[in-house]
């Protein structure tokens, strides 16, 4: 019944729907937002038995979070971040065959570690008129490690803004100094550079689900290693890849949105993983939202893993008991309440995460007895003005 | 608490506008209906004709100004669209006509003579516009009206903020020009009508919208009869008189900026082109004609009066 | 490679889809919503990048890494 659409109709809609006020495609903020949160994480004491010596207190860290993003005249955004964590625990410093043949954990230092990190970055956001482009400088500073970095990044809306092509690099110089150096006979200082990659595509598919799709490569230069372990040699240097995939839905019946994502990681360490994680945004009333999420991670081991330090093997052969590098699985799930009103939004976050041998999807040839499990609860605050 | 119909009335943009909304609590529809309206000052602050310092009379005073002046993306996406009003309506609806406002006095009802609108209409064109990249040189005198625009990308604008926080059932109306948020609960359409301009209390058509936007043009607001001749506001660019076209049209489509371009350049059509023009569109109207006849397409007879 | 191959096809893919898919912006109402975005709350997720860039091997995938930390 309904005619098509004129010619004019179609070159005034267009016109119309390029406006700012109308399009959905990015546009400075018209507001002022500063949020704060504020973070415990608590991992789970080991056992006696997995370190029948040492400390069995593992990290426990909180986090303050800090962020201010501001709109400056009518194209530009700025935005400054800060970061400090204050943390408390014991790392494992070495491991060591128990008198069972199984390996045990030693954790480092009677007085455990304590330690504060530093981060402040800050950016700016200038928006053209079909997308945005953005850079940001950081630098974040602990007792023995500092890091400073740079990124810039842009994205383009094609196809009447059904589509956004982005592109982002960045950049980073890190500097070890251990603590107690020339007391444990570890390194003095040493450099890092790391260097990476992201492309992304996202379409949107229909009225109620959008994709995504993004690439990033990293390419790290320099100590790999862990200058705290007695025995940890790793190569110095590593490419990683990552391709992950995002999904969101929103089902107006149920008045709420799923957000499903996937992400396959490689490296030349020789790890591989496989990342799946989904969040169901159910909005309760206008001011409410309560949001359940389930991740799932699995990674293989790295080729030079060793779950028992080899103190006898060659110094010029890789290897390392890092639990990082291990092969292993790990399942966490969190529950979110959000509560919006008008220019605040307040949310309250908990999450536990396990990490084990048994989730893993990978062969575990040699099992980490260090593995970790953690709780962690937030409160944060977001203010608009 | 139920869902329940709340509505904020306020004056902006010379005329005087509505925002309804369905919210259950009194309050956070107060704090929902001031966001929604600043945003209409906003757009009001920043191109309205009459303050004069308004980034739109910034743009004005820059006339024949050899340094031009700085145009933002807001502001540029709206001149590209005056550019496909003008283009589409063969040169009949032109922003950068403000001039003739300046010897045109409806108020005092003063008739120009010949010699005086000669002189203006070179100053008149929106092909004189030059643009270096952000930068806008444009000719002396000439001055740039949004007119039939920014009151309908502000309805626009503001339709689109309120989804964006959360409003789903709503409606705004800027002094006849409305745009739709989302439609009542239910999925319960607005009933929008158009009033009889001789007589405000009769409809003469009434349509039903879920979705998109509604825009008005007409003569009955501004006009006066001189020696038994009518003299509308809506002014021909190109002859620099009022046009002799239809007096009233509002036009649905899917946004209210659309419906406004499509709307005022039926009006500055004479009137068989304004017809056809509006048929062509495609979209749903109801058009007054000089002889006062309705000519309808899409819309529905009146069947209550209005409120 | 594997996945350069899977890459090239999920662009493939999002080109066509791109190709049909016709949604005005009027009808974008629910993907605006800020449970819809990619990143629905800044600080948690440069929480959760962080905390597993420190557990896990992996990283990167749709964000570059900031600066690093002792942590890893």
């Amino acid at each position: 019944m309904k005619p098509k659409p004129s010619r004019s109709l179609i070159a005034l809609s267009t016109s119309a729907l390029a406006l700012p006020g109308i399009s959905l495609a990015d546009a400075p903020p018209t507001q002022s937002t500063a949020s704060y949160k504020i973070s415990n994480y608590q991992e789970d004491d080991l056992s006696r038995k997995e370190a029948p010596f040492g400390d069995l207190d593992r990290y426990n860290i909180d986090v303050h979070q800090f962020k201010l993003i501001s709109p400056v005249g009518r194209n530009f955004s700025v935005n400054i971040d800060a970061n400090y964590e204050t943390l408390t625990g014991a790392s494992p410093w070495f491991t060591s065959v128990g008198l069972d043949g199984n390996p045990d954990v030693n954790l480092s230092g009677a007085s455990g570690i304590r330690d504060k990190r530093t981060e402040v970055s800050i950016g700016a956001r200038y928006y053209l008129e079909n997308g945005s482009i953005g850079s940001s400088i950081g630098h974040s500073e602990e007792d023995d490690y500092r890091a400073s970095y740079v990124g810039f990044n842009g994205e383009r809306h094609f196809n009447n803004d059904l589509t956004t092509v982005s592109l982002a690099f960045s950049h980073s110089a890190d500097d070890i100094f251990p603590t107690d150096a020339e007391l444990f006979g570890r390194v003095i200082s040493e450099s890092k550079y790391s260097s990476s990659a992201v492309i992304s595509v996202s379409q949107i598919i229909n009225q109620f689900s959008t994709i995504r799709t993004a690439f990033s490569s990293t390419e790290q230069r320099g100590f790999l290693s862990d200058p705290y372990k007695l025995i940890d040699f790793r190569p110095d240097n590593k490419t990683q890849l990552a391709w992950s995939n995002s999904y969101r839905r929103f089902f107006v019946n149920r008045n709420a949105a799923l957000h499903l994502n996937y992400r396959y990681y490689h490296d030349d360490f020789g790890i591989s993983s496989h990342t799946i994680d989904t969040s169901w945004f159910q909005n309760l009333g206008r001011n409410y939202q309560l949001v359940p999420s389930i991740r799932y991670y699995s990674q293989s081991a790295a080729d030079f893993f060793t779950n028992i330090d080899d103190f006898l093997k060659p110094l010029n052969e890789y290897q390392s008991s890092d639990y990082r590098l291990a092969a292993f699985g790990a399942i966490s799930g969190g529950l979110s309440l959000v509560a919006d009103f008008g220019n605040w939004t307040a949310t309250l976050t908990a999450e536990r995460y396990v990490a084990s041998d048994k989730y893993a999807a990978y062969k575990v040839n040699q099992p980490s007895t260090a593995l970790v499990k953690y709780n962690r609860i937030s409160l944060g605050f977001d203010y608009s003005f | 608490m139920p869902l329940t119909l709340r509505r904020l009335s306020f004056q902006a943009m010379g005329s005087p506008c509505e925002i309804q909304i369905y919210e259950e609590s009194r309050i956070s529809a107060k704090k929902i209906t001031q966001i929604l309206s600043s945003e209409v000052s906003r757009l009001e602050r920043k191109y309205s004709r009459f303050i004069p310092k308004s980034f739109l009379s910034e743009i004005n005073y820059s006339a024949g100004n050899s340094m031009g002046i700085k145009i933002d993306k807001e502001t540029r996406a709206l001149f590209n669209h005056a550019l496909s009003c003008f283009e589409q309506s063969n040169g009949y609806f032109d922003v950068t006509a403000g001039v003739l406002n300046n010897i045109w006095n409806f108020q005092k009802e003063i008739i120009p003579t010949e010699s005086q609108i000669s002189e203006l209409l070179p100053s008149i064109g929106f092909n004189k516009l030059q643009w270096r990249g952000s930068r806008l040189y444009m000719p002396a005198n000439m001055t740039i009206d949004f007119g039939g625009i920014v009151k309908e990308y502000a309805a626009d604008a503001v339709a689109r903020l309120a989804r964006k926080i959360d409003v789903q059932y709503g409606l705004v109306n800027l002094g006849g020009d409305f745009a739709i948020i989302g439609p009542q609960p239910d999925n319960q359409p607005w009933p929008i009508g158009v009033a009889d301009p001789k007589n405000r209390k009769t409809l003469i058509a009434k349509i039903d919208a879920l979705e998109g936007g509604v825009a008005s043009s007409g003569d009955y607001e501004r006009y006066f009869a001189h020696l038994g001749k009518r003299y509308s506001h809506i002014l021909n660019p190109k002859t620099g008189w009022p046009s002799a076209g239809l007096r009233a049209v509002s036009v649905a489509a899917n946004l209210c900026t659309v419906a406004g371009s499509i709307a005022t350049t039926a009006m500055i059509k004479e009137e068989p082109e304004g017809i056809k023009w509006l048929e062509d569109s495609g979209l749903s109207y109801v058009a007054m004609n000089q002889r006062e006849e309705i000519i309808c397409n899409g819309w529905q007879e009146p069947s209550a009066t209005a409120e | 490679m594997s996945t350069a191959r899977s890459l090239v096809t999920i662009i493939l893919a999002v080109a066509l889809l791109s190709a049909c898919s016709q949604v005005r912006p009027w009808e974008r109402g629910y993907l605006a919503r800020k449970e819809m975005a990619w990143n629905t709350d800044a600080l948690e997720s440069a929480l959760n990048d962080h905390i597993f860039f420190s557990k896990e091997a992996a990283s990167g995938g749709d964000n570059t890494a900031g600066g690093g930390c002792g942590c890893n």
